[in-house]
């Protein structure tokens, strides 16, 4: 989308999937994006810009992005508040993190954490076919955000304060349990703790650096 | 006859804007003044990546505003600033603008002029107010001409930036020279604002940049630096529509080929995710393309890495000192390091010192870790103590030095091309630098060599200054 053309993006739909975490949808346009890259949102009047992974799929004619409310956060705290039909400043598409086209029908391991699965909600509404595993680390069940959209035996949620997910305990201990074929390309999002964690079991087991890729949020 | 006076803070692409506000302001018929107090109207170009650096412009405007209580003065901002801090300066300042909207600056003053009589009280007044007033007073600015003031919207930050690249600049000096080729950032390094304060990267036209440099060749200039923040995404933001920033090289040292001149093409910061082996053999195969290459690395840590979301590794950053070995084995390597990021532990910090000691950098800019107000590492705990970072920053010095000691060591009894850039800290010497951007100094008080070339003979080196004969003065 040329930016100069200056359009507004708009609130379409807000999902609530906890206290404190929502789907913002709202206008496209012509914003191309290209799964796995994050845009920069904020209040139409604010200065004030944050970096937010693409929820939603590239043939899908609208934007989505999963948003956190964080306590000491700024933004996220404005767009707890917004209500469909407010207007909110988005900036173009950017970022590496993504499939390669020569990738795209490899094992794939995506590893989040928290609403680091906002980018593999992407990939995989984005992309048919994809032969991926999501591991999803968060501290209660409820937290497994719209899971039924990927299917039963490729999500599996690490939980680790209640024992009603796929698996208890952290995405790290799920590591340390299970072995991860050397040949499978990794995915990695989320805080930088679990990131350098995982990649570090990872490596125990025989994964190449080049077959690892990351995105931390902050 | 106004003056004006221009304070430039911060890194290379702040001194080549500053070039073109003072052709700006030059063409509008204001005198330069190095001294501010003599000013009728000051400037100053911020930069956003310490807050040292922000808190001197609030110095500033806090100065030239007591000023005001006792003259006319109309007070300007511009260059890099975060989101936040624009707002605050727009109740301190005369004029705010984003650096790409400065072909509107002589419509900004020529509208300030106007109210520079109640601009006297303005400290105490909101921006609302300030339009109020302004509005009131006949064939004032119509309200949507000051809009640029407010300034809100990054995704508007570059909107004109092409209109700021054709106003042609004021050159600092006569045989040296920056030509911006590319602004803005979309990297979003953890421990950088530049993303925040400068927008997404837009790159110039090619035509546009290789005019540019066709004419200051032809001025005789000798050095010329592209600039950018990520050079080698040059090109990207425009598809197929725009070369490539390896094919933009091409056409540079095809022109030089061309033109006979004599000239060194340097270029900064190149990106090591978006540098391949192609930039290299391209600049091993041209005379003007200098053998000179600034690789920031940051660390030499794959984890620090992670952290700083830089989008490379240390086997991809050894891949590229690979391809400088194998096809410009003569060039130098400058770098960018930071120690004691966040969460940067010992054993990581050694990491980096590895890198040094096997790298063999010429140059390192080596920068103890502060989070930068506005970048994402800010908001992350800087938990390595000062006292740490100052022996991390200690310990990479002393890797540089010897490195560079045994480089420099080398050059003795050699002699070197190189371009006198001015006179030297050592009375009665000038100081010059190769084609690698090593300086040598060599005594001379014939002030008509600076800016040409000339060769020496190295005679005497330490790992920080190098010494030189004179052997010969090149005729252009």
């Amino acid at each position: 989308m040329n930016l100069r053309e200056n359009k507004i993006f708009k609130i379409q739909e807000i999902r609530e999937l906890t206290e404190s975490a929502f789907v913002l949808r709202f206008d496209r346009h012509r914003l191309n994006f290209v799964a796995g890259q994050h845009i920069l949102i904020g209040l139409d009047e604010s200065a004030e810009l944050r970096e937010y992974s693409v929820y939603s799929g590239e043939k899908d004619n609208f934007l989505e992005v999963l948003v956190k409310e964080v306590e000491d956060g700024s933004v996220s705290k404005q767009l707890k508040k917004l209500k469909v039909g407010d207007p909110i400043q988005v900036e173009s598409a950017v970022g590496f993190f993504r499939i390669g086209k020569e990738d795209i029908d490899k094992n794939l391991l995506f590893i989040a954490s928290g609403t680091g699965i906002a980018p593999f909600h992407s990939f995989v509404t984005s992309y048919d076919d994809l032969n991926y595993t999501l591991l999803h680390g968060i501290r209660y069940a409820s937290e497994a955000y719209e899971s039924d959209i990927y299917e039963n035996h490729r999500y599996i949620s690490c939980v680790s304060k209640d024992n009603k997910g796929t698996f208890q305990g952290r995405v790290t201990d799920y590591l340390k349990e299970n072995k991860i074929d050397k040949n499978t390309l990794v995915y990695l999002c989320g805080n930088s703790d679990m990131i350098l964690e995982s990649k570090d079991l990872l490596e125990e087991q025989g994964i190449s650096n080049e077959h690892i890729f990351t995105e931390v949020y902050f | 006859m106004i003056k004006y006076h221009l304070v430039t803070l911060g890194c290379q692409m702040n001194m080549s804007d500053s070039e073109r506000v003072r052709a700006v302001l030059d063409g509008l018929g204001y005198i330069w003044t190095d001294k501010e107090e003599e000013a009728g109207l000051v400037g100053i170009l911020a930069c956003s990546v310490r807050q040292k650096a922000i808190d001197k412009v609030y110095n500033r405007i806090s100065k030239w505003n007591k000023w005001k209580d006792k003259r006319n003065l109309i007070t300007f901002v511009s260059g890099c600033l975060l989101p936040a801090d624009r707002d605050k300066f727009l109740k301190l300042f005369d004029l705010v603008f984003p650096m790409s909207e400065l072909n509107q600056f002589p419509d900004m003053i020529r509208q300030y002029g106007v109210v520079t009589p109640f601009g006297l009280e303005q400290e105490h007044s909101s921006e609302k107010e300030v339009i109020k007033k302004a509005q009131a007073i006949p064939d004032f600015v119509s309200p949507k001409k000051i809009e640029f003031n407010t300034g809100k919207k990054m995704s508007e930050l570059n909107i004109h930036i092409e209109d700021f690249w054709d106003v042609e600049p004021n050159y600092a000096s006569n045989f040296e020279a920056f030509i911006p080729i590319q602004n803005g950032c979309d990297k979003f390094c953890t421990f950088c604002a530049v993303p925040y304060t400068r927008g997404r990267e837009v790159s110039r036209s090619s035509e546009d940049i290789l005019n540019e440099l066709k004419r200051i060749v032809d001025q005789g200039f000798k050095s010329i630096t592209l600039l950018g923040q990520n050079v080698n995404s040059y090109g990207l933001d425009k598809g197929d529509e725009e070369i490539s920033f390896t094919e933009l090289l091409e056409k540079i040292g095809e022109y030089g080929n061309q033109s006979g001149k004599e000239f060194w093409l340097y270029f900064t910061s190149p990106h090591p995710r978006d540098m391949g082996e192609e930039v290299i053999e391209v600049i091993s195969k041209y005379n003007c393309l200098a053998k000179q290459i600034h690789l920031p690395a940051q660390s030499g840590d794959d984890n620090v890495l992670i952290r700083m979301n830089r989008k490379h590794s240390v086997d991809k950053y050894w891949q590229i000192i690979h391809a400088i070995h194998k096809h410009i084995p003569q060039a130098t390597i400058f770098t960018d390091i930071i120690v004691g990021f966040t969460g940067e532990t010992d054993e990581q910090f050694q990491n980096t010192l590895k890198l040094m000691e096997e790298v063999k950098f010429n140059m390192a800019y080596i920068a103890m870790y502060s989070p930068r107000p506005g970048a994402a590492s800010s908001r992350w705990s800087n938990d390595i103590d000062q006292e740490i970072k100052k022996k991390r920053l200690h310990a990479s010095s002393e890797v540089l030095r010897k490195h560079s000691l045994v480089y420099n060591k080398k050059l003795v009894g050699q002699s070197r091309k190189v371009l006198v850039k001015g006179q030297d800290r050592k009375e009665g010497y000038l100081s010059a630098y190769t084609e690698g951007r090593i300086v040598v100094r060599f005594k001379s008080t014939n002030t008509k060599q600076i800016g040409s070339f000339v060769d020496l003979k190295i005679t005497s080196a330490t790992s920080l200054s190098i010494e030189g004969e004179l052997i010969e003065t090149w005729k252009d």
